[in-house]
Protein backbone atom coordinates (compact mmCIF):
# COMPACT_ATOMS: atom_id res chain seq x y z
CA UNK A 1 0.00 0.00 0.00
CA UNK A 2 1.09 3.64 -0.86
CA UNK A 3 0.94 5.44 2.14
CA UNK A 4 2.57 8.45 2.18
CA UNK A 5 3.20 9.33 -1.76
CA UNK A 6 5.23 7.71 -4.78
CA UNK A 7 8.89 8.04 -3.63
CA UNK A 8 9.27 5.18 -1.03
CA UNK A 9 11.01 2.03 -1.51
CA UNK A 10 9.43 -1.16 -0.73
CA UNK A 11 11.46 -0.61 2.84
CA UNK A 12 10.55 2.87 3.39
CA UNK A 13 6.44 1.61 3.10
CA UNK A 14 7.02 -1.01 5.59
CA UNK A 15 8.26 1.36 8.12
CA UNK A 16 5.84 3.80 7.41
CA UNK A 17 3.27 1.27 7.62
CA UNK A 18 4.33 0.25 10.83
CA UNK A 19 4.50 3.81 11.76
CA UNK A 20 1.16 4.44 10.62
CA UNK A 21 -0.68 1.46 12.32
CA UNK A 22 1.23 3.13 15.57
CA UNK A 23 -0.34 6.87 15.13
CA UNK A 24 -3.69 5.31 14.32
CA UNK A 25 -3.90 4.40 17.73
CA UNK A 26 -2.19 8.07 19.47
CA UNK A 27 -4.88 9.60 17.03
CA UNK A 28 -7.74 7.37 18.27
CA UNK A 29 -6.88 7.70 21.98
CA UNK A 30 -6.21 12.21 21.51
CA UNK A 31 -9.37 12.44 19.57
CA UNK A 32 -13.05 13.72 20.50
CA UNK A 33 -15.12 12.37 17.67
CA UNK A 34 -15.26 9.12 16.38
CA UNK A 35 -14.38 7.94 13.08
CA UNK A 36 -13.17 4.63 11.21
CA UNK A 37 -9.62 4.76 12.47
CA UNK A 38 -8.71 1.48 10.05
CA UNK A 39 -9.84 3.71 7.38
CA UNK A 40 -7.17 6.24 8.08
CA UNK A 41 -4.38 6.22 5.41
CA UNK A 42 -1.63 8.50 4.33
CA UNK A 43 -3.82 11.06 2.65
CA UNK A 44 -6.26 11.90 5.08
CA UNK A 45 -6.35 15.45 6.51
CA UNK A 46 -5.64 15.74 9.88
CA UNK A 47 -8.80 18.27 9.90
CA UNK A 48 -11.12 15.70 8.94
CA UNK A 49 -10.46 13.84 11.98
CA UNK A 50 -12.13 16.72 14.03
CA UNK A 51 -8.05 17.99 15.88
CA UNK A 52 -7.75 21.47 15.73
CA UNK A 53 -4.98 23.72 17.09
CA UNK A 54 -5.43 22.86 20.56
CA UNK A 55 -6.10 19.44 20.48
CA UNK A 56 -3.50 18.45 17.80
CA UNK A 57 -1.33 19.43 21.39
CA UNK A 58 -2.27 16.50 21.94
CA UNK A 59 -1.37 14.56 19.58
CA UNK A 60 1.71 15.91 19.32
CA UNK A 61 2.58 14.80 23.09
CA UNK A 62 1.28 11.24 22.83
CA UNK A 63 3.10 10.91 19.27
CA UNK A 64 6.31 11.91 21.48
CA UNK A 65 5.52 9.70 24.11
CA UNK A 66 4.45 6.67 21.64
CA UNK A 67 8.16 7.46 19.66
CA UNK A 68 10.38 8.38 22.10
CA UNK A 69 11.73 11.78 20.07
CA UNK A 70 10.45 15.32 19.94
CA UNK A 71 9.16 16.88 17.32
CA UNK A 72 9.25 21.02 17.00
CA UNK A 73 5.32 21.65 17.65
CA UNK A 74 6.08 24.95 14.39
CA UNK A 75 6.48 21.65 12.03
CA UNK A 76 3.98 19.64 13.37
CA UNK A 77 1.10 22.82 13.31
CA UNK A 78 2.07 22.68 9.34
CA UNK A 79 1.30 18.81 8.65
CA UNK A 80 -1.86 19.02 6.70
CA UNK A 81 -2.46 14.99 7.06
CA UNK A 82 -1.37 11.86 8.31
CA UNK A 83 0.79 11.77 6.21
CA UNK A 84 3.06 13.83 6.66
CA UNK A 85 3.21 13.59 10.38
CA UNK A 86 4.66 9.98 9.39
CA UNK A 87 7.11 11.65 7.03
CA UNK A 88 8.00 13.90 10.04
CA UNK A 89 8.68 11.21 12.54
CA UNK A 90 11.04 9.57 9.66
CA UNK A 91 12.80 12.52 9.10
CA UNK A 92 13.70 12.41 13.48
CA UNK A 93 14.49 8.81 13.41
CA UNK A 94 11.45 7.42 14.48
CA UNK B 1 -40.07 43.91 32.79
CA UNK B 2 -42.21 41.79 30.64
CA UNK B 3 -44.91 39.50 32.56
CA UNK B 4 -43.76 36.51 34.13
CA UNK B 5 -43.73 33.82 32.10
CA UNK B 6 -45.12 29.93 33.08
CA UNK B 7 -42.42 27.59 32.55
CA UNK B 8 -42.78 24.62 30.42
CA UNK B 9 -40.85 21.02 30.57
CA UNK B 10 -40.86 19.88 27.33
CA UNK B 11 -37.55 17.13 26.90
CA UNK B 12 -36.63 14.98 29.78
CA UNK B 13 -33.12 12.48 29.44
CA UNK B 14 -31.86 10.12 31.74
CA UNK B 15 -29.34 7.65 33.20
CA UNK B 16 -28.73 5.79 36.39
CA UNK B 17 -28.48 2.60 37.86
CA UNK B 18 -32.51 1.46 37.08
CA UNK B 19 -32.85 2.66 33.60
CA UNK B 20 -30.98 4.67 30.55
CA UNK B 21 -34.06 6.28 29.13
CA UNK B 22 -37.30 7.55 30.67
CA UNK B 23 -39.74 4.53 29.39
CA UNK B 24 -36.62 2.14 31.68
CA UNK B 25 -36.65 4.89 34.67
CA UNK B 26 -39.83 5.51 35.07
CA UNK B 27 -40.66 1.25 34.20
CA UNK B 28 -38.13 0.26 37.22
CA UNK B 29 -39.76 2.90 39.53
CA UNK B 30 -43.29 1.87 39.20
CA UNK B 31 -42.35 -1.67 39.33
CA UNK B 32 -40.40 -1.15 42.91
CA UNK B 33 -36.82 -2.53 41.25
CA UNK B 34 -33.80 -1.34 42.87
CA UNK B 35 -30.56 -1.20 41.11
CA UNK B 36 -27.80 -0.84 44.06
CA UNK B 37 -25.40 -3.70 43.78
CA UNK B 38 -21.53 -4.87 44.20
CA UNK B 39 -19.32 -2.15 41.68
CA UNK B 40 -18.09 -3.85 39.06
CA UNK B 41 -16.28 -0.60 37.78
CA UNK B 42 -14.02 -0.29 40.48
CA UNK B 43 -11.94 -2.57 42.63
CA UNK B 44 -13.50 -1.56 46.49
CA UNK B 45 -10.96 -4.38 48.30
CA UNK B 46 -9.25 -1.93 50.29
CA UNK B 47 -12.17 0.17 51.15
CA UNK B 48 -15.20 -0.78 53.81
CA UNK B 49 -17.62 -0.19 51.11
CA UNK B 50 -17.90 -1.65 47.91
CA UNK B 51 -21.52 -1.08 46.57
CA UNK B 52 -23.07 1.69 44.71
CA UNK B 53 -25.45 2.44 41.72
CA UNK B 54 -23.95 2.08 37.94
CA UNK B 55 -25.53 2.65 34.56
CA UNK B 56 -25.30 -0.55 32.64
CA UNK B 57 -21.88 -0.35 30.34
CA UNK B 58 -23.23 -0.38 27.54
CA UNK B 59 -25.26 2.49 27.60
CA UNK B 60 -22.39 5.31 27.20
CA UNK B 61 -20.40 3.95 24.58
CA UNK B 62 -23.31 2.67 22.73
CA UNK B 63 -24.86 6.51 23.08
CA UNK B 64 -21.64 7.85 22.14
CA UNK B 65 -21.02 6.27 19.40
CA UNK B 66 -24.17 7.12 18.14
CA UNK B 67 -23.08 10.80 18.55
CA UNK B 68 -19.58 9.93 16.78
CA UNK B 69 -18.24 10.89 19.80
CA UNK B 70 -15.23 9.29 21.40
CA UNK B 71 -15.16 9.05 25.52
CA UNK B 72 -14.10 11.65 27.30
CA UNK B 73 -15.35 11.54 30.73
CA UNK B 74 -17.19 9.67 32.61
CA UNK B 75 -19.76 12.72 33.93
CA UNK B 76 -19.03 14.55 30.56
CA UNK B 77 -20.15 11.67 28.69
CA UNK B 78 -23.55 10.84 30.96
CA UNK B 79 -24.11 14.27 30.31
CA UNK B 80 -24.01 14.52 26.62
CA UNK B 81 -25.98 10.95 26.08
CA UNK B 82 -28.61 12.40 28.15
CA UNK B 83 -29.01 15.89 26.63
CA UNK B 84 -29.29 13.90 23.57
CA UNK B 85 -32.13 12.13 24.94
CA UNK B 86 -33.94 15.91 26.23
CA UNK B 87 -33.19 17.03 23.16
CA UNK B 88 -34.80 14.77 21.14
CA UNK B 89 -37.86 14.39 23.24
CA UNK B 90 -38.69 17.98 22.96
CA UNK B 91 -38.19 17.74 19.30
CA UNK B 92 -34.93 20.46 19.14
CA UNK B 93 -32.24 17.67 17.85
CA UNK B 94 -33.27 15.05 15.31
CA UNK B 95 -30.63 11.72 15.20
CA UNK B 96 -26.81 12.04 14.92
CA UNK B 97 -24.81 15.20 13.89
CA UNK B 98 -24.07 17.58 12.23
CA UNK B 99 -26.57 19.78 14.18
CA UNK B 100 -27.56 23.55 13.36
CA UNK B 101 -26.54 25.89 15.58
CA UNK B 102 -29.92 27.21 18.26
CA UNK B 103 -30.28 29.48 20.67
CA UNK B 104 -30.66 27.48 24.03
CA UNK B 105 -28.70 27.96 27.11
CA UNK B 106 -27.14 24.98 28.71
CA UNK B 107 -27.03 25.50 32.75
CA UNK B 108 -26.08 22.34 34.24
CA UNK B 109 -25.21 21.11 37.90
CA UNK B 110 -22.55 19.14 38.87
CA UNK B 111 -21.00 17.82 42.40
CA UNK B 112 -17.76 16.51 41.16
CA UNK B 113 -17.26 17.73 38.06
CA UNK B 114 -15.13 15.73 35.43
CA UNK B 115 -13.53 13.32 38.09
CA UNK B 116 -12.62 10.30 36.28
CA UNK B 117 -10.28 13.10 34.03
CA UNK B 118 -8.94 14.54 37.76
CA UNK B 119 -8.27 11.25 38.95
CA UNK B 120 -6.27 10.18 35.55
CA UNK B 121 -4.47 13.66 36.31
CA UNK B 122 -3.51 13.36 39.53
CA UNK B 123 -2.62 9.41 39.19
CA UNK B 124 -0.01 10.58 36.09
CA UNK B 125 1.36 13.73 38.30
CA UNK B 126 1.73 11.39 40.84
CA UNK B 127 4.27 9.13 38.51
CA UNK B 128 5.92 11.40 36.68
CA UNK B 129 5.56 14.84 37.52
CA UNK B 130 4.63 17.61 35.77
CA UNK B 131 5.72 15.99 32.21
CA UNK B 132 2.78 13.70 33.06
CA UNK B 133 0.38 16.53 32.33
CA UNK B 134 -1.18 16.13 28.75
CA UNK B 135 -1.74 19.88 27.05
CA UNK B 136 -5.51 19.45 26.83
CA UNK B 137 -5.30 18.73 30.70
CA UNK B 138 -6.82 22.24 31.25
CA UNK B 139 -9.85 21.93 29.80
CA UNK B 140 -10.83 18.12 30.47
CA UNK B 141 -10.46 18.61 34.35
CA UNK B 142 -12.20 22.12 34.42
CA UNK B 143 -15.52 22.08 36.28
CA UNK B 144 -17.85 23.15 33.23
CA UNK B 145 -16.35 20.40 30.79
CA UNK B 146 -20.26 19.31 31.07
CA UNK B 147 -21.89 22.52 30.01
CA UNK B 148 -19.25 23.52 27.15
CA UNK B 149 -18.96 20.32 25.72
CA UNK B 150 -23.07 20.03 25.64
CA UNK B 151 -23.03 23.13 24.56
CA UNK B 152 -20.77 22.37 22.40
CA UNK B 153 -21.90 19.17 20.39
CA UNK B 154 -24.94 20.34 20.20
CA UNK B 155 -24.07 24.04 19.54
CA UNK B 156 -26.55 25.73 21.80
CA UNK B 157 -25.67 29.06 21.72
CA UNK B 158 -27.42 30.50 25.09
CA UNK B 159 -25.17 30.86 27.93
CA UNK B 160 -23.89 27.51 29.35
CA UNK B 161 -22.18 27.17 32.80
CA UNK B 162 -22.51 25.02 35.58
CA UNK B 163 -23.65 25.66 39.22
CA UNK B 164 -21.81 23.86 41.84
CA UNK B 165 -23.34 23.06 45.36
CA UNK B 166 -22.72 19.84 45.86
CA UNK B 167 -25.61 17.68 46.63
CA UNK B 168 -27.77 20.56 45.63
CA UNK B 169 -25.91 21.38 42.10
CA UNK B 170 -28.62 20.07 39.46
CA UNK B 171 -31.75 22.06 41.77
CA UNK B 172 -29.58 25.06 41.37
CA UNK B 173 -29.35 24.76 38.25
CA UNK B 174 -32.84 23.99 37.28
CA UNK B 175 -33.95 27.08 39.61
CA UNK B 176 -31.56 29.53 37.92
CA UNK B 177 -32.79 27.99 34.51
CA UNK B 178 -36.85 28.49 35.83
CA UNK B 179 -35.90 32.03 36.50
CA UNK B 180 -34.16 32.60 33.35
CA UNK B 181 -36.96 31.86 31.42
CA UNK B 182 -39.62 33.06 34.09
CA UNK B 183 -38.23 36.57 33.84
CA UNK B 184 -37.77 36.08 30.24
CA UNK B 185 -33.46 36.03 30.19
CA UNK B 186 -34.12 33.02 27.87
CA UNK B 187 -36.76 31.23 25.83
CA UNK B 188 -35.47 27.90 26.53
CA UNK B 189 -32.59 26.38 28.91
CA UNK B 190 -31.30 22.65 28.70
CA UNK B 191 -31.02 22.11 32.03
CA UNK B 192 -29.82 19.00 34.55
CA UNK B 193 -26.64 17.83 35.68
CA UNK B 194 -24.49 15.04 35.99
CA UNK B 195 -22.06 13.55 38.18
CA UNK B 196 -20.17 10.34 37.64
CA UNK B 197 -17.08 9.49 40.19
CA UNK B 198 -16.75 5.40 40.71
CA UNK B 199 -12.79 5.93 40.80
CA UNK B 200 -10.51 4.96 43.53
CA UNK B 201 -10.33 9.15 44.72
CA UNK B 202 -14.14 10.41 44.90
CA UNK B 203 -15.44 6.77 45.97
CA UNK B 204 -12.40 6.44 48.40
CA UNK B 205 -12.59 10.28 49.54
CA UNK B 206 -16.52 9.14 50.65
CA UNK B 207 -15.63 5.99 51.76
CA UNK B 208 -13.23 7.83 54.62
CA UNK B 209 -15.90 10.45 55.23
CA UNK B 210 -17.98 7.53 56.73
CA UNK B 211 -21.51 8.26 55.89
CA UNK B 212 -21.93 5.55 53.67
CA UNK B 213 -24.36 2.28 54.41
CA UNK B 214 -22.26 -0.92 55.59
CA UNK B 215 -25.12 -3.47 54.99
CA UNK B 216 -23.72 -6.16 53.56
CA UNK B 217 -27.22 -6.75 51.37
CA UNK B 218 -26.81 -4.19 48.45
CA UNK B 219 -30.34 -4.39 47.50
CA UNK B 220 -31.43 -3.64 51.64
CA UNK B 221 -28.91 -1.05 52.00
CA UNK B 222 -30.47 2.40 51.23
CA UNK B 223 -33.54 3.00 53.58
CA UNK B 224 -34.57 6.37 53.51
CA UNK B 225 -36.72 7.09 56.75
CA UNK B 226 -36.19 3.42 58.06
CA UNK B 227 -35.13 2.84 61.90
CA UNK B 228 -32.52 0.52 60.60
CA UNK B 229 -30.84 2.97 58.06
CA UNK B 230 -27.00 3.28 58.68
CA UNK B 231 -25.88 5.88 55.71
CA UNK B 232 -26.28 6.28 52.00
CA UNK B 233 -25.21 4.83 49.08
CA UNK B 234 -23.60 6.65 46.03
CA UNK B 235 -25.35 6.28 42.61
CA UNK B 236 -23.58 7.60 39.25
CA UNK B 237 -25.64 9.50 36.88
CA UNK B 238 -27.17 12.18 34.87
CA UNK B 239 -30.84 13.65 34.59
CA UNK B 240 -31.26 16.64 31.45
CA UNK B 241 -34.71 18.55 31.21
CA UNK B 242 -35.46 21.10 28.60
CA UNK B 243 -37.59 24.28 29.87
CA UNK B 244 -38.91 26.82 27.73
CA UNK B 245 -41.57 29.31 28.03
CA UNK B 246 -44.91 28.06 28.03
CA UNK B 247 -45.88 30.26 24.70
CA UNK B 248 -42.99 28.78 22.90
CA UNK B 249 -43.58 25.78 23.56
CA UNK B 250 -47.60 25.84 22.35
CA UNK B 251 -46.53 27.84 19.22
CA UNK B 252 -44.18 25.41 17.94
CA UNK B 253 -46.54 22.09 19.03
CA UNK B 254 -44.40 20.89 21.90
CA UNK B 255 -45.30 18.19 24.22
CA UNK B 256 -45.66 19.83 27.58
CA UNK B 257 -45.07 17.13 30.37
CA UNK B 258 -44.75 19.24 33.46
CA UNK B 259 -44.40 22.72 34.66
CA UNK B 260 -41.87 24.40 36.86
CA UNK B 261 -44.48 26.45 38.98
CA UNK B 262 -41.89 27.95 41.84
CA UNK B 263 -38.43 27.80 43.06
CA UNK B 264 -36.58 28.29 46.26
CA UNK B 265 -33.36 29.23 48.01
CA UNK B 266 -31.21 29.45 51.06
CA UNK B 267 -28.23 28.95 53.10
CA UNK B 268 -27.95 27.62 56.37
CA UNK B 269 -24.93 29.67 57.33
CA UNK B 270 -24.13 27.01 60.13
CA UNK B 271 -21.92 23.86 59.16
CA UNK B 272 -20.38 22.87 56.65
CA UNK B 273 -22.29 19.58 56.71
CA UNK B 274 -24.65 18.99 59.10
CA UNK B 275 -27.73 20.33 57.76
CA UNK B 276 -30.11 22.89 59.58
CA UNK B 277 -34.19 22.49 59.78
CA UNK B 278 -34.45 25.99 59.91
CA UNK B 279 -32.07 26.51 56.44
CA UNK B 280 -34.26 24.36 54.37
CA UNK B 281 -37.60 25.37 55.90
CA UNK B 282 -36.52 28.78 54.56
CA UNK B 283 -35.63 27.53 50.79
CA UNK B 284 -38.48 25.63 50.87
CA UNK B 285 -41.50 28.59 52.13
CA UNK B 286 -39.57 30.58 49.05
CA UNK B 287 -40.70 27.72 46.90
CA UNK B 288 -44.26 27.25 47.59
CA UNK B 289 -44.35 31.64 47.66
CA UNK B 290 -42.92 31.57 44.50
CA UNK B 291 -45.08 29.30 43.06
CA UNK B 292 -48.11 30.80 44.77
CA UNK B 293 -48.73 26.94 46.07
CA UNK B 294 -50.49 26.49 49.44
CA UNK B 295 -49.12 23.23 51.31
CA UNK B 296 -52.60 21.77 51.14
CA UNK B 297 -52.49 22.31 47.65
CA UNK B 298 -49.37 19.95 47.57
CA UNK B 299 -50.03 16.09 46.40
CA UNK B 300 -46.61 14.84 47.69
CA UNK B 301 -43.05 15.52 48.78
CA UNK B 302 -39.99 14.64 47.00
CA UNK B 303 -37.24 14.18 49.49
CA UNK B 304 -33.48 14.83 49.49
CA UNK B 305 -33.75 11.43 51.92
CA UNK B 306 -29.83 10.57 52.09
CA UNK B 307 -30.63 7.62 54.32
CA UNK B 308 -28.29 8.72 56.38
CA UNK B 309 -29.09 9.34 59.89
CA UNK B 310 -28.91 13.30 60.40
CA UNK B 311 -30.58 14.05 57.18
CA UNK B 312 -33.47 12.04 57.23
CA UNK B 313 -34.40 13.04 60.74
CA UNK B 314 -33.66 17.11 60.11
CA UNK B 315 -35.97 16.77 56.57
CA UNK B 316 -38.75 15.53 58.81
CA UNK B 317 -38.61 18.53 61.05
CA UNK B 318 -38.09 20.86 57.94
CA UNK B 319 -41.30 19.35 56.02
CA UNK B 320 -43.59 19.18 59.07
CA UNK B 321 -42.71 22.59 60.10
CA UNK B 322 -43.33 24.39 56.52
CA UNK B 323 -46.45 21.80 56.08
CA UNK B 324 -48.04 21.68 59.53
CA UNK B 325 -50.93 19.63 59.33
CA UNK B 326 -51.23 19.54 55.72
CA UNK B 327 -47.85 17.10 56.32
CA UNK B 328 -50.53 14.11 56.62
CA UNK B 329 -52.18 14.95 52.87
CA UNK B 330 -48.71 14.88 51.21
CA UNK B 331 -46.78 11.93 51.41
CA UNK B 332 -43.09 11.71 50.98
CA UNK B 333 -41.14 9.78 48.61
CA UNK B 334 -37.54 9.06 48.58
CA UNK B 335 -35.95 7.81 45.18
CA UNK B 336 -32.59 7.37 45.93
CA UNK B 337 -33.70 4.16 47.74
CA UNK B 338 -33.80 2.55 43.95
CA UNK B 339 -30.62 4.61 42.58
CA UNK B 340 -28.33 5.85 44.92
CA UNK B 341 -27.22 9.44 46.02
CA UNK B 342 -26.13 10.63 42.28
CA UNK B 343 -24.82 14.14 44.08
CA UNK B 344 -25.14 16.97 42.02
CA UNK B 345 -27.00 14.74 39.25
CA UNK B 346 -29.61 13.87 42.14
CA UNK B 347 -32.22 16.99 42.22
CA UNK B 348 -32.58 16.33 38.34
CA UNK B 349 -33.03 12.83 38.38
CA UNK B 350 -35.81 12.73 41.44
CA UNK B 351 -37.59 15.71 39.66
CA UNK B 352 -37.71 13.78 36.71
CA UNK B 353 -39.06 11.26 38.88
CA UNK B 354 -41.26 13.59 40.41
CA UNK B 355 -42.89 14.99 36.76
CA UNK B 356 -42.97 11.22 35.71
CA UNK B 357 -45.27 10.79 38.63
CA UNK B 358 -47.72 13.59 38.31
CA UNK B 359 -47.63 12.25 34.68
CA UNK B 360 -48.90 9.29 36.03
CA UNK B 361 -50.76 10.09 38.90
CA UNK B 362 -48.93 7.34 40.97
CA UNK B 363 -46.18 7.46 43.18
CA UNK B 364 -43.72 5.19 43.66
CA UNK B 365 -43.05 2.27 46.66
CA UNK B 366 -40.21 3.59 48.82
CA UNK B 367 -37.82 0.81 48.93
CA UNK B 368 -36.59 -0.99 52.43
CA UNK B 369 -38.88 1.37 54.33
CA UNK B 370 -39.83 -1.60 56.88
CA UNK B 371 -39.91 0.31 59.93
CA UNK B 372 -40.45 4.07 59.88
CA UNK B 373 -37.99 6.08 62.09
CA UNK B 374 -40.14 7.44 64.61
CA UNK B 375 -38.09 10.16 64.47
CA UNK B 376 -39.41 11.00 61.01
CA UNK B 377 -42.78 12.78 61.68
CA UNK B 378 -43.61 12.68 58.40
CA UNK B 379 -46.42 10.79 56.00
CA UNK B 380 -44.17 8.29 54.01
CA UNK B 381 -45.16 6.61 50.92
CA UNK B 382 -44.73 2.82 51.82
CA UNK B 383 -44.07 -0.41 50.11
CA UNK B 384 -46.41 -0.06 47.58
CA UNK B 385 -46.77 2.79 44.71
CA UNK B 386 -49.66 5.23 45.89
CA UNK B 387 -52.14 7.63 43.96
CA UNK B 388 -50.68 10.95 43.78
CA UNK B 389 -53.94 12.60 44.61
CA UNK B 390 -53.24 16.27 43.99
CA UNK B 391 -51.05 17.37 41.33
CA UNK B 392 -48.53 19.31 42.68
CA UNK B 393 -45.30 17.97 44.14
CA UNK B 394 -42.16 19.67 46.07
CA UNK B 395 -39.03 18.36 45.25
CA UNK B 396 -36.00 19.37 48.08
CA UNK B 397 -32.47 19.07 47.71
CA UNK B 398 -29.48 20.11 50.35
CA UNK B 399 -26.09 20.21 50.31
CA UNK B 400 -22.63 20.27 51.87
CA UNK B 401 -21.82 23.79 52.10
CA UNK B 402 -25.62 24.54 53.34
CA UNK B 403 -27.39 25.23 49.95
CA UNK B 404 -30.75 24.38 49.46
CA UNK B 405 -32.92 24.43 46.90
CA UNK B 406 -36.75 23.18 46.29
CA UNK B 407 -38.66 22.87 43.18
CA UNK B 408 -42.37 22.75 42.63
CA UNK B 409 -43.28 21.20 39.93
CA UNK B 410 -46.77 20.74 38.34
CA UNK B 411 -48.88 19.14 35.64
CA UNK B 412 -48.35 19.33 31.71
CA UNK B 413 -51.12 19.57 28.61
Amino acid sequence: MNLIGDSLSPMDAEGASEILARLRDVLRDSAVEEHDWDAVVGETPIESLGFDSLTILDVLYDVEEEFGIALDPKQVVKTRTVGEIIALLEQNGA
Amino acid sequence: MAEPRRVAVTGLGVACAIGTDVESFRTSLLAGRGGIAELRSLDTSEMKVGIGGEVEPDFVPAGLKRLRRRPTDRAVDLGIVTAAQALEDAGLIDGAPPYEPQPVAVILGTAVGAAESNTTLQQRFAERGVRGLRPTSVPRVMDNAISGGVSIHFRLTGANYVVISACTSSTNAMGTAYRMVHHGYADTVLTGGADGFFDPFYYGVWNNLGVMSKNPDPARACRPFDAGRDGCVLGEGAGMLVFESWERARARGARIRGEVVGYGESSDASHITSPSAEGQAVAMRAALASAGVEPSDLGAVNAHGTATLANDVCESESIRAVLGAAAERAPVSANKSYFGHTLGASGAIESIAALLGIEQGRLPANLNLENPDPECQVRLVGGDAEALERPFVMKNSFGFGGSNGVLVLGPGE
